[in-house]
């Protein structure tokens, strides 16, 4: 019998992200799929499906957070965690109140984030 | 018998008559009375005619002044005119010769056609008063009757006429002089009017009249007719009335009106004339039209008070100087803003005492300059006597010498409100700077962390990919070589971002033009100047004049000369006790070659520090980026030129560039960069 195992869908506008990610993620236990925007993912078949969303904050069009609140507003209740290149390690406290699992800043360890991932799991 | 009879009543007739035709000519004279000589010899030949029943009667009267004489002639027929006159005149002369002094008392005369008896009286003595001819057809006249009435009349006549000439040369001396005191009264430009001693306008001259466009009569009436101006009138006529009555002079100011209507302003003078006895015998008043004047110092007034109350609004005083003889004349606004008492005298002590101690080397120098005719243009401040610091802004030039002296003339500002305003200002113009450095690096970390991130991320997800797919059973090999080729990618693209930023760092853009390096330094120092002067520092500049023109970035050079200003100037605030000397200097160095020298007397460099000094984030101030002096290496670096700093043998260092002054291509530049 398939074990089916949980998806993480990703959302990030950097192709080199949706190239590696994805494979690490899938090495990690889970299945995976990628977007290049937060509009991509909203016209996807896997909304319902996605256990934990990892996800990029600054993107063109729709940015990471413009996401959260969209899925709030469609109580969407999917754990998010954030991933962000950019340096300003004040952003965490504020997503996290708003809701966020974790943020990570890239570059971020495998364990890092498979804890986030499972603690996402453990909210889902 | 009957003859006789009635020649005896002839005669009491011829008596009779006789009586009263005497009668008749002694009471001539009080018909004369007053009257002109040329009246009085009429009446006289009139009676005569009549009385003695005359062919004519002629009277030649000599005029005392020695012109032609006055001649009158009584016909029969008519009275004769001034032709029959001088026919008369010219016979009788031809006839008796033209001596009337010498002529017979009875004679005969041929006038005209007529063979006629003449008569001649003397009028006085000598007939110096003129001469009477009476003529007749009758062959006896005159007879003795004739005689005797002629020669009453003639006396009569002679005291008449004497009297009468005596009389009009008095009456014509006292016209005369009336004449001449007229003219001069007339012809005093004033305005005259001559009062009796209880105050009734007498006389007036004629500018008077012509100025108030009345006649005597009406101005008579000044006390009702609206002359004097309605509210001036009681003030004017309880002086008047004093003055007249206490017999002292008086002076009023008031408003009378002109012939034009319009009241105008005029200074009324009255003073008492006094006889010989010390009575009053007549009141002058003189009335000057001070209108014009009063005007004109209203307008000063005027405007004394604009340009005070501009003073007091402006805080600025004015005044001039003679240094040398301190002497001043100065406004009261200047007082004010020494807060000087007005009645103080001012002395160079005084005001120098007041001086803040900082500003006293800059004071002094100023001062020594203006003695040399010098002007001056400075700010300083002040410590009034009642503790007060104000912050002054003082120009003055040389308005001309006196003896050699120079005098200036200036203006002394109270600048405290915007100096205060302005170094507020400036407190948040630099706490803005800093927010807006800080802001714009954080900007420029973020988005150097994000381009660096990225493909550090990736390398790191990949890598860590690689090595699980190695470690599953079996290995995914394909897997773990497409991993380990991501990860060499990204580590390209990461270092393609570090070479990115170097190049967007390195890659200022860099113009050289020619330039004039003093010129471009002059331009700095002009615009730190005051924010230097607000430091207190003394800055010197020492440009050479054979300077060559170079090849250079002008704004990355301009930003050079002021990173070593701000330097100088920094490294001086906190320097008491000693001149904040700042010195700044070009010179040609090589043939080919210029170097600028900025000398400072701030707290010096240390040996052992001096290598880092140039390192990008040393600094030796607590607020200091430390980015100054290595960035401007760089761009001295670019001119193909260096950047180095010494300490002075005294207090202080001092920073130099010197840069080639022929162009050297970029390339060059950038090569000399690379091999230093």
């Amino acid at each position: 019998m398939t074990v089916r195992r949980s998806l993480v869908s990703i959302v990030d506008d950097d192709e080199s992200v949706r190239e590696s990610l994805p494979d690490l993620i899938r090495q990690l236990g889970f299945d995976v799929e990628a977007f290049a925007s937060a509009e991509a993912f909203l016209a996807s078949e896997f909304v319902n499906d996605t256990r934990c969303l990892v996800l990029d904050i600054a993107m063109p069009g729709m940015s990471g957070t413009d996401l959260q609140r969209e899925l709030a507003s469609r109580r969407e209740t999917i754990p998010i965690v954030f991933i962000t290149a950019g340096g300003d390690r004040t952003v965490r406290r504020r997503l996290l109140a708003e809701g966020a699992v974790e943020c990570l800043f890239k570059p971020f360890s495998e364990t890092a984030l498979l804890d986030a991932l499972n603690a996402a799991l453990r909210m889902g | 018998m009957g003859t006789s009879l009635e020649s005896a009543a002839d005669e009491a007739e011829r008596l009779r008559r006789c009586l009263n035709d005497l009668v008749s000519i002694m009471a001539l004279p009080a018909l004369w009375a007053g009257r002109e000589p040329s009246q009085i010899v009429s009446t006289l030949l009139d009676t005569l005619r009549g009385m003695l029943r005359l062919t004519f009667v002629f009277a030649r009267l000599p005029d005392p002044e020695g012109g032609p004489p006055t001649e009158l002639v009584r016909m029969a027929e008519a009275a004769g005119g001034a032709a029959a006159a001088r026919q008369i005149s010219g016979s009788i002369d031809s006839s008796l010769g033209d001596a009337p002094a010498k002529w017979p008392s009875s004679a005969r005369v041929v006038i005209g056609d007529a063979d006629l008896s003449v008569a001649s009286a003397r009028l006085g003595i000598d007939g110096e008063i003129g001469i009477i001819v009476a003529g007749s057809h009758r062959l006896n006249f005159p007879d003795e009757t004739e005689r005797l009435l002629l020669d009453v009349a003639a006396n009569q006549a002679a005291v008449g006429l004497q009297e009468a000439r005596l009389l009009s040369e008095q009456t014509r001396r006292a016209n005369e002089s009336e004449r001449q005191s007229r003219l001069i009264v007339d012809s005093i430009p004033g305005l005259v009017a001559l009062l009796s001693p209880t105050g009734y306008i007498e006389m007036v001259n004629r500018p008077l009249l012509e100025y108030f466009g009345q006649t005597l009569e009406e101005l008579r009436q000044w006390g009702t007719n609206g002359t004097v101006h309605p509210e001036d009138l009681p003030h004017v006529v309880e002086v008047f009335t004093r003055s007249i009555t206490s017999g002292t002079p008086y002076e009023i100011v008031q408003r009378l009106r002109r012939e034009d209507g319009i009241y105008r302003w005029i200074q009324n003078s009255g003073f008492p004339l006094r006889d010989t006895k010390g009575q009053i015998a007549r009141w002058c008043v003189l009335l000057t039209d001070i209108d014009d004047r009063k005007r004109a110092e209203a307008a000063l007034r005027q405007a004394y008070g604009h340009l005070a109350e501009a003073q007091r609004l402006s805080k600025t005083g004015s005044f001039i100087t003679d240094l040398l003889a301190d002497r001043r004349d100065w406004s009261e606004e200047a007082f004010r803003i020494f807060e000087f008492e007005p009645t103080t005298s001012i002395t160079l002590h005084t005001i120098r005492g007041l001086v803040h101690p900082e500003d006293l080397p800059a004071y002094d120098a100023a001062y020594e300059r203006a003695i040399e005719g010098v002007g001056f243009d400075m700010a300083f401040r002040i410590i009034t006597s009642a503790g007060n610091l104000k912050h002054l802004h003082a120009v003055g030039h040389v308005m001309e010498e006196i003896s050699g002296r120079p005098v200036f003339i200036g203006a002394i500002q109270d600048v405290t409100e915007s100096k205060v305003a302005e170094e507020a200002l400036n407190r948040v113009r630099s706490e803005l700077t800093h927010v807006a450095r800080v802001t714009t690096l954080s900007t420029l970390t973020a988005s150097i962390a994000h381009e660096v991130n990225q493909p550090l991320s990736g390398i790191i997800t990949n890598a860590g990919t690689c090595l699980r797919m190695l470690d599953a059973n079996p290995p995914n090999i394909d897997g773990a070589r497409e991993t380990a080729r991501r990860t060499i990618r990204d580590g390209n693209r990461a270092s393609e971002v570090v070479t990115r930023l170097r190049a967007l760092f390195s890659k200022k853009e860099f113009t050289p033009e020619p330039l004039d390096l003093n010129e471009a330094t002059r331009e700095v120092v002009t615009l730190s100047l005051s924010e230097l002067q607000r430091n207190r520092m003394i800055v010197q500049s020492e440009f050479a004049d054979d300077l060559p023109s170079i090849s250079g970035d002008r704004v990355q050079l301009q930003q050079v000369v002021l990173n070593l200003l701000r330097n100088a100037s920094d490294a001086m605030v906190g320097v008491h006790d000693r001149p904040r000397q700042l010195l700044i200097r070009t010179k040609r160095e090589d043939p080919d070659r210029v170097r600028l020298t900025v000398r400072d007397a701030g707290i010096g460099l240390d040996r052992q520090t001096m290598d880092k000094l140039f390192d990008a984030f040393y600094t030796t101030k607590s607020d200091g980026m430390g980015i100054g002096l290595s960035i401007s290496r760089s761009i001295i670096e670019k001119h193909g030129g260096r950047l180095w700093g010494e300490p002075n043998d005294g207090p202080g260092a001092t920073f130099s560039f010197s840069i080639p002054c022929c162009a050297r291509s970029v390339a060059d530049a950038e090569s000399a960069v690379k091999t230093s």
